[in-house]
């Protein structure tokens, strides 16, 4: 995995590069980007190679992001970036108010190239309240939570046996991990894996 | 302490979107997404009353409070990150014995959470559950 995200960042950055020769932007050279990734993080400390908040804008390839704690942060596609949105998917399916986490590489302008995002991801800890045709209602520290079975994406996963399509042994009462895509402003989400405990 | 072997997984914290913005500050009341931090199953008495972990066998899990370091690796690549405890955390009795691997690595049991900015350091936060060792070096 972290060649996987090595390799992308150098795809981020290589496509940096060719941001460069097309518009002049001296300060997103691909030197800068790799300089920025060198700052070390202490633990407990926040990480400005990672946003996270709500899209308020998308111009071009740039995701204008209001942080929940009201931070702006200004986050670059490039052609490098993996985007999942309940599976890897494209820059054209990204939407305002679409929230996310994003991780890359944080430039000199305070511009964020961003190595991996991930939009609307939410990974819960949830009882199961009941259990219905294609969906499963939850109950997540005090909300109600809506969880949609996507044909052909959604997989359940007991205690560690490999990933099923099949939901049929999730019981009522029962305790579940949900990763999962958020649908905005709702109490909705799609299911991606059901971690269950057998 | 030495290197414990288990399951690693990510949650939200602090200001948050969707259905992560009643999550607030954890039990330290400092847990923030975008901070390198993490939550831990014995971070005092009451914790460990909920979360259990003897509960599925595990001894040597130190008592450790608010801003401890532990430092967590991925078992399928062996990428590490430091982090300082946040929360209480997780809930580890609730999921005795679950196994996940990557090949022949493999972790049993959950034994700490990190946030998506420390999480996303050593794995996609699509991954949601990884085999992990923890120790304080």
């Amino acid at each position: 995995m972290h060649q996987t995200l090595d390799r992308r960042r150098l795809l981020a950055t290589a496509a940096l590069g060719g941001v460069v020769g097309a518009t002049g932007l001296g300060s997103l050279a691909p030197e800068a980007a790799f300089a920025a990734d060198a700052v070390a993080v202490e633990p407990g400390m926040p990480d400005p190679n990672f946003a996270e908040g709500r899209i308020s804008k998308i111009s071009g390839n740039m995701l204008l992001v209001t942080g929940s704690d009201t931070v702006l942060h200004s986050i670059r596609i490039t052609d490098g970036t993996s985007i999942w949105k309940l599976h890897p998917t494209t820059f054209d399916r990204v939407a305002v108010g679409d929230g996310l986490y994003a991780r890359g590489v944080r430039l000199p302008d305070g511009t964020l190239a961003a190595d991996s995002v991930w939009v609307n991801i939410v990974n819960l800890h949830a009882h199961i309240a009941s259990v219905g045709r294609n969906v499963l209602h939850l109950d997540h520290k005090g909300q109600r939570i809506v969880a949609h079975v996507v044909t052909g994406r959604s997989a359940a996963v007991y205690n560690g046996t490999p990933a099923v399509s099949d939901m049929s042994l999730l019981r009522v009462g029962r305790h579940v991990q949900v990763l999962g895509a958020w649908h905005p402003d709702t109490n909705e989400i799609d299911i991606a894996t059901v971690y269950a405990a057998a | 302490m030495a290197a414990l072997l288990g399951e690693v997984s990510w949650f939200c914290c602090g200001s948050a979107w969707g259905p992560c913005g009643t999550a607030g500050g954890g039990a330290c009341g400092t847990c923030r997404s975008g901070n390198y931090q993490h939550a831990w199953p014995n971070t005092s008495d009451a914790c460990l009353a909920i979360t259990r972990p003897d509960a599925c066998g595990i001894t040597g899990m130190s008592r450790r409070g608010c801003g401890f370091r532990h430092y967590t690796t991925n078992l399928c690549n062996g990428a590490r990150i430091g982090t300082t405890i946040a929360d209480c955390g997780p809930q580890t009795d609730l999921f005795c014995g679950e196994r996940t691997c990557c090949g022949s690595a493999c972790g049993s049991n959950r034994i700490i959470d990190l946030t998506p900015a420390a999480y996303s350091v050593i794995a996609s936060l699509s991954t949601g559950l990884r085999p992990c060792s923890v120790d304080t070096v």
